[in-house]
C-alpha cells in the first residue's frame, strides 16, 4: 500500500509521458560536444577485451555501408538528430570498453538467448557480443569458487563504473531461499543487492526482472518481485518484454556509452525511446481494426488476408513497446506480423492480465474473492439477474399489498 | 387539478435536458462500448475497407458520447453546489435530519408503501443519495475512459495541443494504481462499472414507476413536465 501511495505521489509530481523528439539546437549542440569529449577520453582507455568490432563485422559479412545504415537507424531510434550518426558508430566500436556484469536470477535465460542468437548475428547482436561481459552467470567458463572470485575482482576493478544487467525475478518468499547462488548459498536477493551497490547503473532486462514476469504470475508461489522493488537509490532502467529486444538493450548501452547518462524514462522506468509508443498505433493491421475486419478463427479467410487480431486476443491497444517499429532480428518480422496477437509482454502482470487468446471482455477472470472464474459479462449478467429477481419480488409483493389495501378500504 | 392536491416543481428545464441527454447517451455508450470490447457484428469481406470503418465509427460515437458526458458532468457538479433551485449536496450530508428522511423513504419502499411518513414535495435524501451514486459511477467511467483514451496519444501530442494529454495524465493516471497497476485493470474496471451502471438504471426506472403507481403523485411526470402533485396535507409535513 505504501508503495502505491509513493507511486501515486510520484505520478503527480512527474512530467507527462510526452516523448520529446526535438529539444532544440542548443541542447543538441551541447550534447554533441559532451559526447565527443567523452568518446575521445574513452578511446584512450585500453579495451577490456580483445574483440574487435570491425573485424567481427567483416567476419560476418557486414560491410561498412550496412553498418552506417544501422548507425543512422539507431541514432533515429535514440531520438538523436542525424549529426550524431558518426558518434553512434564510434560508440558502437568502443562498446568493448563498457564493463558489464550480468546476473541471472529466477528466469528462463531467454534474454541471454536473445542477445546471443548467433546463427548469422546481426549488428545489434554483434554489438552485444563485444561488450565487455566481465561476468555472466550463464555464459562464463568459470564455475564455483573461481566464478565467485571473478565476480569479486570485476566488481573491485570496475567499481562504480560497471553496468549491472539483471535478468530474472527475485524470489522473496521463505527469506529468499527459493533461489540461491554459489557455494555459500547466497540468496538471489542478497546477491543482487551486493552487486548493485557499486554499479554505475542497474539495467533490468526482460519482464521478469522488471515486473516479476512469469515467476510472479498468480499465485506467485515464490513471492517473486522485480528489480525495482529491491534496488533503490540507484539509476535503474527497465527494459521489459519477453524477451527484451536486443535493439533496446543496445540502445540503452549505446546511450550510456555515448552520453554517460541514463536515457529519459517513463513512469515505469522504461526508456521512452523504446516504450513511448503503443503497439496498436504503429501496427500494420490497424486499418483492419478501424474497418472492423477481424480474424475470427485461426486460419480463416480473415487470417489469410492479414486482418486485425483483436478478436483473437491481441493486446496491442494496451501495450507500449517499439516492436511494431523496430521489430525483431533486425526488422525481419514481429509477433503480429507473423499472425499472432500481442500478449502485452512489456506491461506489468502481463501473464495474468494480457496473455490470453481472446479479448479482455471474453476472458475468464478470477473473482476478487479468488473464487470461480467468470467473464466480466457473465458477472454483470449475474448481477443484473439478481437485481431483476429482487425487483420482481418487490413488484409482486407491492401489487398484492396494494390490492389488499383496496379491499380493506372497501370493507370500512 | 384534483381537489386537495398541490402541484410542486421538481426539475428545472436544464435538469430535464441533462437527464434525457444522459439517458440517450447511456444507451449509445453501452451499445458502442460493448462493440469495442467485443465486436459483436461482422462486416462483409466483399465491401471495401473505406466503406466500412465500423470500429472507427463505434469508437467515434463512444467518444462523442463521452464528451457529452464530460460536459454534463461538469454542469451537474456545479448544480450540486450552486443550483438556485435545490442544492443536492445539502441532502447527502449525513446529518440527523437527512438520516431520518433517508430511513423513512427506505422503510416506505420495504413496507411496500404501508408507511409513508415523509414530505415528498422535494427530492428526498434517499433519492439524492441514489443519484449521487450514479454520478460517482459516471465519474469513474469518465476517469477510466479518459485514461484509456490517453494511451492513444502516446507521443504526448494531440491535434488540440500537448496540454490535453498532459491534463489527462495528470488527472487519470492514478486510476492505474487503484485498479491494480496495469492498463488492463483500468479497462476491466471500465467494463465492470458499466454493469453497475446498468443495474443502477434498471432499479432507477423500476423505482420511478413504482412511486408513480403507489404514491399516486404522478412522479413519472417530473422528468417530462418538471412537476408532480402532492396531497396538501402531506405537503405540510416537515
Ligand atoms: C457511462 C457510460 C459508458 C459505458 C457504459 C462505457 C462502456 C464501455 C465498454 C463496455 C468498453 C469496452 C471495454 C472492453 O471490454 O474492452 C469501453 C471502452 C472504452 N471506453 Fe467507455 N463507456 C462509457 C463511458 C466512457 C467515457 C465517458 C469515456 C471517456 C473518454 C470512455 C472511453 C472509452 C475508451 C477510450 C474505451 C476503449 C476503446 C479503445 O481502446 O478502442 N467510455 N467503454
Ligand atoms: S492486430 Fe492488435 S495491435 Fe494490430 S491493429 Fe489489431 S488490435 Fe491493434
Ligand atoms: S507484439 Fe506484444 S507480446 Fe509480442 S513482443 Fe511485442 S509487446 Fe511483446
Amino acid at each position: 500500500m505504501s508503495d502505491r501511495v509513493e507511486a501515486v505521489k510520484k505520478l503527480f509530481t512527474s512530467k507527462s509521458s510526452r516523448v520529446e523528439t526535438n529539444k532544440g539546437d542548443t541542447y543538441y549542440q551541447d550534447l554533441f560536444e559532451k559526447c565527443e569529449a567523452r568518446l575521445n577520453e574513452m578511446r584512450s582507455h585500453t579495451p577490456a577485451n580483445k574483440l574487435d568490432f570491425t573485424d567481427l563485422l567483416e567476419e560476418n559479412g557486414i560491410d561498412r555501408r550496412e553498418f552506417m545504415k544501422w548507425a543512422s537507424a539507431t541514432t533515429a531510434m535514440l531520438m538523436l538528430p542525424p549529426m550524431f550518426t558518426p558518434l553512434v558508430a564510434d560508440a558502437a566500436v568502443m562498446m568493448n570498453r563498457a564493463p558489464v556484469i550480468w546476473l541471472e536470477l529466477q528466469d528462463c535465460a531467454g534474454n541471454s538467448e536473445a542477445l546471443l542468437r548467433a546463427d548469422g548475428p546481426k549488428i545489434d547482436e554483434i554489438v552485444l557480443d563485444i561488450i565487455s561481459l566481465e561476468y555472466h552467470e550463464t555464459l562464463q567458463a568459470a564455475s564455483g569458487f573461481q566464478a565467485e572470485k571473478q565476480l569479486d575482482e570485476a566488481m573491485e576493478h570496475f567499481k562504480g563504473k560497471y553496468l549491472l544487467f539483471v535478468e530474472g525475478a527475485i524470489p522473496m518468499g521463505m527469506n529468499g531461499q527459493y533461489g540461491t547462488i554459489g557455494a555459500a548459498g547466497e540468496t538471489f536477493h542478497d546477491h543482487l543487492v551486493r552487486c548493485a551497490e557499486n554499479a554505475a547503473a542497474v539495467i533490468a532486462v526482460g519482464s521478469c526482472a522488471t515486473f516479476g514476469g512469469i515467476p510472479a504470475a498468480s499465485p506467485n508461489p515464490t513471492g517473486a518481485v522485480g528489480v525495482m522493488d529491491v534496488v533503490k537509490n540507484k539509476p535503474l532502467i527497465n527494459i521489459p518484454a519477453c524477451p527484451a529486444n536486443p535493439a533496446n538493450m543496445v540502445g540503452v548501452i549505446l546511450h550510456y556509452v555515448l552520453t554517460g547518462q541514463v536515457p529519459e524514462l517513463d513512469s515505469l522506468l522504461r526508456p521512452k525511446f523504446a516504450f513511448g509508443y503503443r503497439i496498436h498505433d504503429n501496427c500494420e493491421r490497424r486499418a483492419h481494426f478501424d474497418a472492423g475486419e477481424y480474424v475470427e478463427e485461426w486460419g480463416d479467410k480473415g487470417a489469410q488476408n492479414n486482418f486485425c487480431l483483436y478478436k483473437m486476443g491481441c493486446k496491442g491497444p494496451m501495450t507500449f513497446n517499439n516492436c511494431s517499429i523496430v521489430r525483431y532480428n533486425e526488422a525481419v518480422n514481429w509477433p503480429i506480423g507473423v499472425g499472432r496477437g500481442c500478449i502485452g509482454c512489456s506491461e506489468p502482470d502481463f501473464w495474468d492480465k494480457y496473455a490470453y487468446e481472446r479479448p479482455m471482455a471474453d476472458a475468464k477472470i478470477k473473482a476478487p474473492t479468488g473464487g470461480v472464474e467468470k467473464t466480466v459479462d457473465e458477472f454483470g449478467l449475474g448481477m443484473l439477474t439478481a437485481v431483476g429477481i429482487g425487483i420482481g419480488i418487490h413488484a409482486a409483493a407491492s401489487a398484492i399489498a396494494g390490492k389488499r389495501e383496496k379491499s380493506g378500504e372497501s370493507h370500512e | 387539478m384534483n381537489e386537495g392536491y398541490k402541484q410542486v416543481k421538481r426539475m428545472t428545464p436544464a435538469m430535464r435536458i441533462i437527464h434525457w441527454v444522459n439517458a440517450i447517451c447511456m444507451i449509445g455508450a453501452i451499445a458502442t462500448g460493448l462493440y469495442i470490447g467485443h465486436p459483436y457484428y461482422q462486416t462483409f469481406m466483399a465491401d471495401g475497407a473505406v466503406d466500412k470503418y465500423v470500429m472507427a465509427w463505434n469508437r467515434y460515437g463512444h467518444f462523442i458520447i463521452a464528451i457529452l458526458f464530460d460536459v454534463t458532468s461538469v454542469l451537474i457538479v456545479y448544480l450540486y453546489f450552486f443550483s438556485r433551485f435545490e442544492k443536492p449536496y445539502k441532502k447527502v450530508i449525513p446529518n440527523a435530519k437527512n438520516w431520518t428522511e433517508f430511513k423513512d423513504v427506505v422503510v416506505n419502499l420495504v413496507t411496500l408503501n404501508r408507511k409513508n411518513e415523509f414530505n415528498s414535495t422535494h427530492s428526498d435524501s434517499f433519492n439524492t443519495v441514489y443519484f449521487t451514486i450514479f454520478h460517482l459511477l459516471l465519474l469513474w467511467m469518465l476517469l477510466t475512459g479518459l485514461q484509456m483514451y490517453v494511451w492513444g496519444l502516446g507521443s504526448g501530442l494531440s491535434s488540440i495541443g500537448s496540454w490535453w494529454p498532459w491534463i489527462l495524465h495528470l488527472s487519470t493516471d492514478w486510476t492505474l494504481y487503484v485498479t491494480g497497476g496495469s492498463k488492463m485493470d483500468v479497462r476491466l474496471s471500465h467494463h465492470y462499472t458499466m454493469w453497475f451502471v446498468i443495474c443502477w438504471i434498471v432499479f432507477h426506472i423500476y423505482y420511478q414507476v413504482w412511486r408513480t403507481i403507489f404514491w399516486k403523485e404522478a412522479d413519472i411526470a417530473i422528468v417530462i413536465g418538471g412537476s408532480k402533485f402532492v396531497k396538501e396535507e402531506k405537503a405540510n409535513r416537515k
